[in-house]
């Protein structure tokens, strides 16, 4: 194909997709960030003069605290992520094709589901009657209230975010060759120290992009704490619905919401580098 | 797998799967049980809750009218767009090349919640009504990088040089590329206008913000059934649309690679 035409074809090719991320993705963040520098008025929709105080709020106890349980039960679900989805990783990686693409379809599958219908399901089993507590009451202990706890939520996180850890941590273990992990075998280490000294530190890569995505996704989240968390122990997510949806603080939830992108928009641009950087240096060498 | 490695690790993989898939085996059994208390495990199986599925017609209207009409038009839209912006974007060296790739597939990087907010304040600000539109807006905007990826995967394994073989036998551009290259490109344009079906059908973070009372999608119509207690009409309508997304994701599989779409 002619690369330097006189039609710059590839403008044709990708105008359309362009423009439409232009006014569906930048305008409304453009907005959204207007929409944050306007003070709030119960009564008026939107008020000319510019304020930061849809800022300054962020650092009130209650938003300070709504934060900090955001980024805690983000860092738990994360931690658990990576103890759940590392062995996986592992073995999927490490398995015969066959294997390997039953593996990924019980992966994929869950992941492609509605979250709903997910948390639809772990409401069920974890319920007042569910299957948990039938198993504690048929051992004869007593049920215990699992539901509407930040437990729950971080059971329903993990859950759902899971293949997000698996995916990447695995496509960099697929580029380890097994030869390594024979030969450190042959010279005499045990399977740990083969594991610590050269599965761990080539991985890495991986390990990191699957933390930051977990992590942004999972202090995001909102359909889980929604439906599986204390209501009065709430998560940003919630808070955001809410001022938007319920009580139309609008330049209040702008404030929240541009903050939240920032911070996660941040980390998924550190993950994508994380993987595009291992990518080229293994071009490289 | 090495013969050495540890001897829990498959019992701990299998308990990890076990748990990643507990929900859809549960809400798949509930469905098919008497009970309308969600008992698990089932003592009998019913078809009611999908007799009482098909007699509703917020559930008719959510699955049909809405997720499967705004995911059919949300993957045939996605597939030309996505399709488009790929091929520019392989096939053509430009200034900026990669910064309008990371810019593609930047919708992937930004939280559903966070768009959805947007989009919805965006919406409010240009005084339109939500509707099954303002909804396909929204899902384009997710479901188009997906298809961009699993082209961009299915372009890079083509040779281009057939294209140019076309060409030099007397077909023009146009016709090369409807006539070599696309029959090629398939099962990858198969493969992402799939995966685009999938993230519009199942999407609720998007659809809670985006769909009005006359367009509420499955997800949102099962996530208020489960805010106010209602019966296991929705665990047959979720059964239903796992069996579809898991049918749709083996057909990927068989014809693509997974891995290059997700």
């Amino acid at each position: 194909m002619d690369h330097a035409g006189a039609r710059p074809v590839w403008a044709f090719l990708t105008g359309p997709y362009a423009l439409f991320l232009l006014v569906l993705l930048l305008v409304p963040f453009a907005n959204i960030a207007m929409y944050s520098l306007h003070p709030y008025s119960p009564t008026k929709v939107f008020l000319p003069e510019l304020t930061f105080d849809n800022y300054r709020k962020i650092f009130d106890l209650y938003y300070a605290r709504l934060f900090g349980r955001t980024l805690r039960l983000g860092l738990i679900t994360t931690a658990v992520c990576v103890v759940l989805g590392y062995p996986l990783a592992y073995c999927l990686a490490r398995a015969s094709p066959r294997w390997q693409a039953m593996g990924l379809f019980l992966l994929i599958m869950p992941l492609m589901v509605s979250a709903v219908i997910r948390i639809f399901g772990w409401i069920v089993i974890l319920g007042r009657k569910g299957l948990v507590n039938q198993a504690l009451m048929a051992i004869g202990l007593e049920p215990v209230k699992l539901l509407y706890s930040e437990t729950a939520v971080v059971i329903g996180l993990v859950n759902i975010f899971v293949p997000f850890m698996v995916l990447p941590i695995m496509a960099s273990i697929e580029r380890i060759p097994p030869s390594l992990e024979e030969a450190a075998q042959n010279l005499g280490a045990n399977w740990y120290r083969m594991f610590g000294r050269v599965i761990l530190p080539l991985s890495l890569p991986g390990l990191i992009s699957g933390c930051l995505l977990v992590y942004s996704l999972s202090i995001s989240a909102f359909v889980t704490p929604a439906l599986m968390g204390n209501p009065r122990e709430r998560m940003v997510g919630q808070q955001i619905y809410d001022e938007v949806l319920v009580s139309f603080n609008w330049p209040g939830a702008a404030s929240l919401s541009l903050t939240l992108v920032l911070v996660t928009a941040a980390l998924m641009f550190g993950a994508l580098f994380a993987t595009r950087r291992a990518a080229r240096r293994e071009k490289a060498s | 797998m090495s013969a050495r490695s540890p001897r829990l690790l498959l019992p701990f993989v299998a308990a990890v799967y076990l748990g990643l898939l507990a929900p859809l085996v549960v809400v798949i059994a509930v469905s098919f049980g008497p009970s309308a208390a969600f008992e698990f495990p089932p003592r009998g199986v019913t078809l009611h809750w999908f007799e009482a599925f098909f007699a509703s017609p917020a559930f008719v209207t959510a699955f049909f009218r809405v997720s499967l009409v705004v995911g059919l038009l949300a993957a045939s839209l996605a597939t030309v767009l996505g399709t488009s912006a790929a091929l520019g974007l392989v096939r053509f060296r430009f200034f900026g090349r990669e910064a309008v790739e990371t810019f593609f597939l930047a919708p992937l990087l930004v939280p559903e919640i966070l768009l959805g907010a947007a989009l919805y304040l965006f919406y409010a600000r240009l005084a339109v009504q939500a509707s099954i539109w303002t909804l396909l807006c929204g899902h384009l905007v997710i479901c188009t990088p997906y298809v961009i990826r699993s082209v961009t995967a299915g372009l890079a394994g083509l040779d281009p040089r057939l294209e140019e073989a076309a060409m030099s036998l007397g077909a023009t551009r146009v016709q090369a590329f409807f006539k070599i290259t696309l029959p090629l490109l398939r099962s990858s344009l198969v493969s992402g206008a799939i995966f685009a079906f999938i993230i519009s059908f199942s999407d609720i973070n998007l659809a809670l913000f985006l769909s009005g009372p006359q367009s509420t999608s499955l997800p949102v119509h099962i996530f208020s059934q489960i805010q106010w207690q209602g019966d296991p009409t929705m665990a047959a309508a979720s059964s239903m649309q796992i069996v579809i997304i898991g049918l749709l994701i083996l057909v990927v599989q068989r014809i693509f690679r997974l891995r290059l779409v997700v």
